[in-house]
Order: structure tokens, then sequence, then C-alpha cells
């Protein structure tokens, strides 16, 4: 069984300034799929928090302009004082609005206002954001609204890659490749397939890994079986990812340690066996 | 006299809007009444797929709107109920492509023909949701019993009342085995959150994706456990005082008998 | 008269052509502005010449629209005038011998139809209706794509910033070229033209194409084909996976309810005023 390491990470270091040699820029990743509820803020949360424990240090950003949630997830809504717009709108510094993680120290947020409207945020303001982002964390990742208006073009503007998150649903499939066709070319998005129930996909009521991939034609980063553990963690405001004994948990590590550039093998989901949670972690290594 | 026009809305996406909007629209077609839904989700349209008419599909809602086609020519009626029909969004579109004063012309002008429109709406609150709303004389909110799905429907709630729209609320996707052991929400903490009247009480069920997949509402299968629930909605939106059914302080036995009753 | 065979355009004048043909042949030139860039030309006069300085201007137009007339065909006394305008004198002139622009040669549908196009049903209450009493008037169903539109909103968003790309709209109007596309549309995009429409990629559910030609998909067609949509009854469509949301050709449309899991690259067309499916390699595009 891998033990999950845990480093405590000195704070956010400051910009650097004058003739230090300047650090590469941090990745700039939305996390995104068209329709709603497939499970953005989860991903977003729980990949973030996988990477901090890997010793990244990971920014999160909520662009939900009114319907703010990753917050919530991460249970800090009672510790975020100030949010995008007020840094955007330059009524706060970004390091008073940066709320660190209360479960892993090399993780922030960056919570989305919630009495505002995402007609508020300009495309400009996001991208100068994001940059000042990237200068300081090596991991910043945007959690995207669904649709495909004004909050999701906010949300893209600025980034560089981008997570497609899909359920096996025929909607949920229609709804990303719609968000794929309407993303930048070259930025090859990776494709996360979440709330997988392998056992309903044996009895032909569910889409399978394959049919998703068959419209999609994304490269997979991740399949997320569906466990009601999920639910709970939500609720709690503890990200499921830093469960060791969740095969939910460990489906998200893998993508962490997949993004840090770690030799993973490739996702695989079997069906045809029974009792497949309890192969699980022979399946994906991680437990 | 003129049919209601109800939008179905949450701000969450996910919660079961469109999986509500054609079960209560079948349920209501089943009971004789003459239903329209409307899909406002232009770009990504999902209510054709729902109900398994997206290949019959010739005009669109911006077809009408922009006067390429007639109403009558956009409507795709239902192969199971004659008195269902279907006005598809357009998919190659995006929301901008219809403003509020033409979402409100074109929903009156159905209601002059049907008893009830249904109006899909998509999630989040941009200009998507006004146009859904900007038609509607009522509202039908739907939320999970999950903190971040309530917290929106607040939102929405808040939208509502600020338009003068009369709205009542749908509970989807309850467990009562989690519900019973503390790990999920009741029913009570979620109205005493949101304070609005509970339409109805929708178990999670598993079969559910499996419908919407096929493009066969529940509504149509006796065998359905959702199925009288939904109609049990339909007859209490038509004015019927059913009372809902308690889920969660029970004993697992007549847990599972109450949740053929549940609504 | 302007004709086209195999070894390049010609420039016709009849024997008692004058030079009002001139001013004829340059509107028509001007129609297609780039439809002839690089072909070469010759002229045929089947008479006497046409006045010197009337033909230079002509030749000046002509090279404007990057045809290459390099030769004269006519009667010996022609020569000189040739060489007055620094063009090759080729001697008597050809027999014709191909047809006339614009023409198409009739197709011949030579087909045993699969079992599923006998299964193809078009259910469209109240549309279908439309589409009947539209036809009997000559009009089309469809709405014919609105190019002008189209091309203003492409050029709007030319000039828009780092934002999302629109839907996919390709507009040539007026000249019936053939769209190539290389790459999967996903849903939600369209491609409009007039003229043929080929993919190389997939055609996802939600995505469209509307052509007044044909459609070719070297790829699994998944979401809706509309070809011959200014009327052509005659268009096709072919893919290597046939299973088409909906299909229409010219003021026809069918959808399979059947789910139908297409084996071997087919076509589409109108046979009997009903749209007809048959494997590709039977009745091909002919």
């Amino acid at each position: 069984m891998e033990a999950i390491e845990t480093e405590i990470t000195a704070p956010v270091p400051e910009a650097p300034v004058g003739d230090q040699p300047v650090a590469p820029l941090g990745r700039a990743i939305v996390i995104t799929s068209g329709k709603g509820g497939v499970g953005k803020t989860t991903t977003t949360a729980n990949v973030g928090a996988a990477l901090a424990a890997l010793g990244k240090r990971v920014v999160l950003v909520d662009a939900d302009v009114g319907l703010r949630n990753l917050d919530i997830v991460l249970g800090l809504e009672a510790r975020v004082k100030y949010h995008v717009l007020d840094v955007i709108e330059n009524k706060a510094e970004l390091d008073d609005a940066l709320v660190r993680d209360k479960n892993v120290d090399s993780l922030y947020l960056l919570a989305a206002a919630q009495t505002r409207e995402k007609e508020d945020v300009s495309t400009e303001a996001m991208i100068g954001l994001i940059e000042q982002l990237r200068a300081r964390f090596e991991f910043v990742l945007i959690d995207c609204p669904a649709g495909i208006e004004t909050g999701f073009r906010n949300a893209i503007a600025g980034a560089g890659h981008a997570i497609v998150v899909c359920t096996p649903e025929v909607s949920a499939v229609r709804d990303a490749d719609r968000v794929v066709g309407l993303l930048p070319h070259d930025w090859k998005p990776e494709l996360v397939v979440n709330r997988l129930r392998p056992a309903l996909v044996r009895k032909g009521k569910m889409l399978s890994v394959e049919d998703v991939d068959a419209i999609l034609r994304l490269p997979l980063l991740g399949v997320i079986p569906d466990e009601p553990g999920i639910i709970i963690a939500t609720n709690k405001g503890r990200p499921i990812a830093l469960d060791e004994h969740s095969p939910v948990g460990a489906a998200y590590r893998q993508i962490a340690s997949r993004l840090a550039g770690n030799d993973v093998p490739p996702p695989t989901v079997k069906v045809a066996e029974p009792g497949f949670f309890s192969k699980f972690g022979s399946l994906f290594g991680g437990r | 006299m003129a049919g209601r026009r109800i939008v179905i809305t949450s701000g969450k996406g996910g919660v079961g809007k469109t999986t509500t909007t054609a079960n209560l629209g079948a349920a209501l077609a089943k009971r004789g009444y003459k239903v329209v839904l409307v899909d406002t989700d232009i770009g990504l349209r999902n209510l054709d797929l729902v109900l398994g008419v997206e290949k019959r599909i010739v005009f669109d809602l911006v077809e009408v709107v922009e006067g390429r086609c007639q109403v009558r020519q956009a409507l795709i009626r239902d192969k199971r109920f004659t008195s269902l029909h279907l006005l598809p969004a357009a998919q190659t579109r995006d929301k901008t492509a219809v403003s509020e004063a033409q979402m409100d012309a074109l929903i009156g002008e159905l209601a002059e023909e049907a008893d009830f429109v249904l109006i899909d709406c998509p999630a989040g609150i941009e200009h998507g949701f006004r146009n859904a709303v900007a038609g509607a004389r009522e509202g039908i909110v739907v939320t999970t019993p999950e903190v971040s799905a309530i917290r929106d429907a607040d939102r929405v709630v808040g939208k509502l009342k600020e338009r003068g729209l009369p709205h009542t609320l749908i509970v989807n996707r309850i467990r009562p085995e989690m519900v019973a052991s503390g790990e999920m929400m009741t029913v009570d903490d979620v109205r005493d959150v949101l304070r609005t009247e509970i339409l109805g009480i929708i178990p999670d069920d598993e079969e559910v994706i499996d419908t919407t997949n096929r493009g066969e509402p529940l509504v149509l299968d006796p065998n359905q456990r959702l199925a009288p629930i939904y109609l049990k909605i339909a007859r209490r939106l038509e004015g019927e005082k059913i009372p809902l059914t308690r889920l969660e302080s029970q004993t697992f036995l007549t847990k599972l008998f109450s949740i053929w009753k549940a609504g | 008269m302007l004709r086209g065979t195999k070894s390049g355009l010609e420039f016709v004048f009849a024997a008692d052509a004058g030079d009002a043909v001139l001013s004829d042949l340059t509107a028509r030139l001007s129609e297609r502005p780039d439809f002839y860039r690089g072909s070469r030309a010759t002229a045929i006069f089947q008479g006497a010449p046409l006045e010197s300085d009337a033909f230079a201007g002509f030749l000046d137009t002509v090279r404007a629209h990057g045809i290459d007339l390099h030769g004269v065909y006519g009667a010996a006394e022609l020569g000189p005038f040739a060489e007055r305008h620094a063009l090759a004198y080729l001697g008597e002139p050809p027999r014709p011998v191909v047809t006339s622009l614009g023409q198409r040669r009739p197709r011949k549908v030579v087909a045993a139809l699969t079992e599923r196009a006998r299964s193809l049903e078009a259910d469209f209450a109240g549309a279908r209706e439309d589409i009947a009493r539209r036809r009997a008037r000559g009009e089309t169903s469809v709405a014919k794509p609105d190019f002008a539109k189209a091309a203003a909103i492409r050029a709007g968003a030319a000039s828009a910033g780092p934002t999302v790309a629109p839907p996919v709209l390709t507009v040539t109007p007026g000249t019936p070229a053939t769209l190539y596309h290389r790459g999967t549309l996903r849903g939600g995009q369209i491609l409009q033209q007039i003229g043929n429409i080929v993919v190389v990629g997939d055609v996802n559910p939600g995505a469209e194409l509307v052509a007044s030609g044909d459609i070719l998909v070297f790829g699994a067609l998944r979401g809706t084909a509309h070809a011959g949509a200014q009327g052509d009854t005659a268009a096709r469509v072919a893919a290597l996976e046939l299973a088409p949301t909906q299909l229409r050709i010219a003021t026809c449309i069918a959808a399979d309810d059947v789910k139908h899991k297409a084996r071997e690259p087919e076509v589409a067309f109108i046979r009997d005023e009903r749209i007809a499916i048959a494997p590709y390699a039977k009745a091909g595009l002919r």
C-alpha cells in the first residue's frame, strides 16, 4: 500500500523581483463540462487537494460568480474575507483574498463573489488575475460554471489547459462535446469520467467509458467510481482525496499524480468482473 | 382561459430539472391535459433527448422567434401522448439569440392553446435563466438535499421573489437510508433554509439515468418506482391537496413500503 | 460564349459577334471572380476578329481574373491579329467536344436497397403536411441558410478578443465550390456551403452540415446532414458510418427509429420521393 506523503511546505513565496532567476509560470487548467452537476467542483477540489498533498503549490479559483460552491466543498466558507471581484476591482490585495486550506498547507482558495453577477467580470480582468496567480503557484485550477455563457467564457480566459468532466449519460456527453468544440484547438483537453457504476454498465443501464469515448475522443485522464461517501465528504468539507481508504480518493490521487508528471499506468476499468470495488485497489495501484 | 406558465428551475445544474420537466409533463398529459414543454437551454439542449424525440426536430425555438417558421411547425408531438408537445431549443446558436420580451410573447402564444406550459430552465442565473423566467408566471424550484444545491436554490428563490413569481419546491434524489443515519439532510432541514412550500419529494433511483438515456420518461412505465410519485406531484399541481409522506422517521420495513407512496 | 474543355477554357466568338459580346463575357467572369483563376484559355473566332482596342481591353480583364489566354484559333487571316495582341496563332478552330459549363450529367440510380432503407419512416406531424404544401408551391421547406448573416457573424467573431470561438460557419456565396474540413465536428457546430461538403473526421450528434450539393463524411456521420438544401433532389449524402440523427435531402426528411449499426459505408439519396439508403460499394455517388 502506497503511503501518501504530505509535507509542511513554506508559506507562499513572493513573486520574484529584481535579477533573481524567474521561476516558470504555473499551469492554468480550467475544469469544465457544459452540463451542470457532473462533478466539476468536486473534481477541482479533490484534484487540487491531491496535488497539494504531493507537495505542489496549488490555488483553486471559483469562477462561478453568484453561485459559488468551491468554498463549501473545502469547508472554508467561514474563512472567506474577500473574493475574486474584490481583487479585480482593487478593493483587496490578492494575499488577503487567498484562503489557505485547513487540511493541506500548500493549497489555497480564491472564492467567487456570491452577491454579484457573471457579467461583472471581464475577460481581460480574468486573464490578468490568472497570470498573477501563475507567477505564484505551480497549478492554478479554475472551477468553471455550468453552461456556455459569459461565466464559461470568463473561466476559460487565461487558462491554457482544460479537463473535461463527464458522467456516463447521453445528455452529459452531448454537453461535453459542445464544450470541447468551443475550446481553443491547441489546448488538447483531457477527460475525466465521473460517477461510473460498473454494475449498471454491465446491466446495460449506464454508458460505458468506451461509449463516452466513442463521441468525445479525448485522452482519458481518470475514471472516478460513484460512491455515497462523496456526498458525506462534501457535506463535511473534507475532500475525499485525502481519505486513504476510499477508492474514489485513490482515483483522484492518481489523476493528480498524472498531472504532476509522474508515470502512472493509464486508467482502465474492468467491467466484467463482480466485486468490482474489492478489486479496485489492485487495478488502480494507488491504495 | 389561458394555460398555466410554469418555469422549472434550480440554479445548480444536474439536480433534475430536465428529468422533472419531462416526467411532470408526461404525467399531466397522461391525466388528460394539453401540455407543451419548452426547452430554453439554447446551445445545450437536452429535453429532446430525454423525451426521445431528438431525431424528429425540424424547427426550433430560435427559428420560431426569428419568424422563419410558425410555432405549429416547430412543435413536436410525442408519440406516446397526443396531448404532449415539445418546442425544442436550438443547438447551433447561443442564448443571446432570443430576448426576454420575445420569450414572454412566445410562451404567451403557447399558453393560448395549452393547459400547461412547462419551461425547462438552463443551469445558472445568467441570460438563459432570465429568458426562461421571462415567460413564466409561476416557478417550481428543484433541489437535492445537498449544501451546494440548496445554496443555489436559495439564490434562485430570491430571484423569483424579486419578480413576484409564486413558487414551490421539489426535493429530488432523497436517500431515506442516508437521511435516517444522519448522513443526508432531512426535508425539514431543506424547508427551513428555503422557506418554500414543498410540491414533492422524490427519492433517488438508479433507473432514472437509464430512462433518460433511452429517451423514455419513466412515468410511462407503471413498474417504475417513481411513476406514481410524479403522478401525485401532477395532481398536487392541479390543486389537489395530498399530504406529503414522511420518509425519514420510519423503520426500515415501513420505509420500503412508504417509498411507493412517497411524493 | 464561354466553354470549358479538358485543356482549358475557350472564348468562342461567333461570326457575327459584336463588341457587346465582350461586355457579356466580362460580366459573366465577374459573377465568379476567382473561379477560373489559374486556368489556361484560348479564343476561337468563327468569323472576323473583333475590333482591336475592345479586344485589348478584354484581354486585360481576362488576365486580371488570373486566366492565361495564350492563343487564338480562327481563319488564317487571324495570324497578324494574334501577333498584334502577343498571342499565339493556333490554326483552324477545333471541333467542340465536351458539354458546356454548368450542366450536370443526369444521375442513374442502379442500386438494390438495403433492409434499412425499406424501414425508413419519416414521422413529422405538421412538418410533413407543410413540406408537401410548400413543394406543391415550388418552395423549399427548410429556410435557406442566411449567408449574409453568417458572414457578418464570422466577420464580427474575427475581431473579438481571446474569447470562445462561435459555431463554425463557412460561407462562400456565389461560388459553387467544395468545402473540405479536416477534423471532427462537435455538437453545436455547423458548416454551411453553397456547393458540396467533405468532412474528414466524425460529425457528432448536435452538429449540422448544410450544403446545396452533396455531403461526404469520411468518418461517422452522427449529427444532422442536409444535402441539396436549395432544392437539388439529385444530391447525395455518403459516410463511412451513416448513423445520422436526421437526414435531409432537398425537401425530404428522414430519421431511423430503429438503432442500426452500419457495417459498411452507405449513401443516401432520393428515390420515389423518399430518402433511400444503399451500400456505397454498390451505388456510389453516381
